[in-house]
């Protein structure tokens, strides 16, 4: 595996998607080093740190998943609240068969239930200002590959005030033979206001 | 006579149809309607036609709360059961009932205008017609109300717009069909004419013209109709999850506003990770408030470098742990907290925890900031968590967020995931114990 020359190697046991079992991934030596730099060094650009200042001591395996779920991410939640929006009747295909979604705290699931759940809901307009995004650790995974994402923003329901919203979903990663398809297997949706809506 | 509301005894009749309906009994059937529906009703007539199920309601809200039954009821099955909601004539028993005289009075001259060879209904002729057109019989001399009028005191002439036929399972159809097939009230009278059909088919909107509790009806379309499903508070699952993940938050956010955030690190997985954000406003790209956030927060909506992507990223329980003990001096309120459990296997659990904190150092002191924080976490020994991947998202509190009586009810801990409470901690705890106030 090549590595950056800035970067010292260290294991490359991804422990993010796949890895085995044993805990390959220790260097206290450089963590240590890192948090003492970062201590004298706070308001610094970490873009700095990343140049090169600091020996960050990141599996490469581990930026390929963050890469991989940025990528994920982005690209889902497009596609995710545009269907929502446009095309809600063609919504559940974004969701695994046995997904299951909290919406400010009534539980639907199953697929049939959540096309239920979604051709009752007035039409939407989303607006998302906020999106992140982590790869979800394998040892809760059991190496399935999956991405935690999360947003907010405002969305105003037809015949309905604008709520301010926070959304999570956690995207499991379905392969086929050209490419991953990644699927909703939960969704948990709050209104910031749910109380007076 | 008009039919508006002038005519109280009449009243707005609506035909209240249940495709496939002639599986259901009709005692649980109308039960099962009557549980979702806001308003008590009165089905008329109920009878099965074909395969339906059908009955009369009087009345356009009690209608109108019918309509928006379609869709939340479900059979043993778990099938959702449609109801479709026409407006219509009144039912014949009713008419029999009330107006036998004059329907039979102005029915005659209808019956002989009727052409056999034709199979039409000579609309030129009824209008013509001197016996319609007196006023005893209460007749408008607009020409429109005349036809409709002429049509619907005939319940025995519901005329066929179209074969209903039966619709598809879960197809939707527009209100049109107003007498399928074989309707034992048409048997005695044969097809109407084309033109009579189209007018039918406009027989709705005719209505809403005329009687303003119908059109509000009519136009409530499909989306207007839709609610949107009752708030609740938070969600656990179960007993045994509240239970661990608000143990689990108490301990959490006690550590972090009155302890040592180093010891935090009890918490986290080896290999966590965390990251920050706060909203992103194109037209406030650099908000002053939240600057203590601002360097930190990994917002991809404007956050675009894949570089800087991963570096936000914070990487290992080392790192994780430095991050929160620089960030501000918090005092969270547990009275806010709403707490969604959302997903849960044997090796994970996902919850959300949303609510208000104050600052209590620094240039931002007494600033309300509204949170949302996601925990992914395994389980790790008897009764606690260890988290995996930790999310904080941290906005500024609205004016109503901030009005929230502020204290932090406190219990002590059954179990430690973390390191031994200190001194000061046990301290903290037994001056502020109060009930909890989570179980919203």
């Amino acid at each position: 595996m090549r590595r950056s020359s800035s970067k010292s190697s260290q294991g490359d046991r991804g422990k993010h998607q796949g890895g085995s079992g044993d805990n390959a991934y220790e260097q206290p030596h450089t963590s240590h080093e890192r948090q003492e730099s970062r201590t004298r060094r706070d308001s610094e650009n970490p873009a700095e740190q990343a140049a090169g200042t600091t020996p960050m001591a990141r599996p490469m395996d581990f930026k390929i998943y963050v890469d991989q779920a940025c990528k994920a991410a982005e690209e889902f939640v497009n596609i995710y609240y545009e269907t929502m929006d446009k095309r809600r009747q063609a919504l559940t295909r974004l969701y695994l068969d046995k997904a299951t979604l909290v919406w400010n705290g009534n539980v639907v699931t199953g697929l049939e239930a959540l096309t239920k759940f979604f051709d009752m809901l007035p039409s939407s307009e989303f607006q998302v200002n906020m999106l992140d995004c982590q790869p979800v650790h394998e040892q809760a995974t059991q190496a399935q590959a999956t991405v935690l994402v999360v947003t907010s923003g405002t969305v105003k329901f037809d015949g309905n005030r604008q709520h301010y919203f926070n959304q999570n979903f956690l995207l499991t990663a379905q392969s086929t033979a050209d490419n991953i398809v990644w699927k909703i297997a939960s969704d948990c949706f709050r209104f910031q206001d749910w109380e007076s809506s | 006579m008009e039919r508006n509301r002038q005519d109280e005894t009449l009243g707005s009749w609506f035909k209240i149809r249940i495709p496939f309906g002639i599986k259901y009994d009709e005692k649980w059937l109308l039960n099962l309607i009557q549980k979702q529906c806001s308003v008590p009703f009165t089905p008329v007539e109920f009878h099965y036609e074909k395969m339906q199920a059908q009955f009369f309601v009087e009345n356009a809200n009690i209608a109108f709360a019918l309509k928006n039954v379609n869709g939340k009821i479900y059979n043993e099955a778990n099938e959702r059961i449609s109801i479709f909601v026409d407006p219509c004539d009144a039912p014949h028993s009713v008419l029999k009932e009330l107006r036998s005289e004059k329907v039979e009075q102005i029915k005659l001259p209808v019956k002989e205008q009727y052409d056999a060879s034709q199979q039409s209904l000579d609309i030129q002729r009824v209008r013509s017609d001197p016996d319609l057109m007196t006023p005893d019989t209460g007749m408008a001399r607009n020409p429109r109300n005349d036809m409709a009028t002429s049509l619907q005191i005939h319940p025995g002439n519901m005329p066929k717009v179209k074969s209903a036929g039966e619709m598809d399972k879960g197809e939707r159809l527009e209100p049109e069909g107003m007498c399928a097939d074989r309707n034992p009230l048409c048997t005695t009278f044969p097809d109407m004419s084309t033109n009579i059909s189209s007018i039918l088919e406009l027989f709705p909107k005719l209505l809403t013209l005329d009687d303003q509790e119908t059109s509000a009806l009519a136009k409530c379309g499909i989306e207007a109709c839709k609610r949107l499903p009752t708030c609740k508070g938070s969600y656990f699952g179960s007993d045994e999850l509240k239970s661990l993940v608000l143990q689990f938050l108490k301990q959490y956010y006690l550590i972090h506003d009155y302890g040592d955030r180093q010891v935090l690190a009890g918490a986290y997985h080896e290999e966590a990770c965390f990251s920050l954000t706060i909203p992103f406003h194109p037209e406030d790209p650099a908000p002053s408030s939240l600057c203590e956030y601002f360097k930190d927060s990994r917002n991809m909506k404007k956050l675009k470098d894949p570089h800087l992507r991963v570096q936000l990223l914070k990487h290992t329980k080392r790192v994780i742990v430095h991050t929160l003990c620089v960030l501000p001096k918090t005092q969270h309120d547990f009275s806010s907290f709403v707490v969604d459990t959302w997903f849960q296997t044997e090796t994970m659990l996902c919850f959300s925890v949303s609510g208000v904190f104050k600052e209590v150092e620094g240039s931002s002191q007494g600033c309300v900031r509204a949170f949302t924080r996601t925990f992914i976490a395994t389980p790790a020994g008897y009764a606690s968590l260890c988290i995996l991947n930790d999310e904080l998202f941290v906005r500024d509190a609205d004016p109503s967020e901030t009005q929230s009586v502020f204290f932090i009810p406190l219990s002590a801990p059954t179990s430690s995931s973390m390191h031994p409470l200190s001194q000061q901690q046990q301290d903290i705890m037994q001056a502020s114990s109060t009930p909890s106030e989570m179980n919203r």
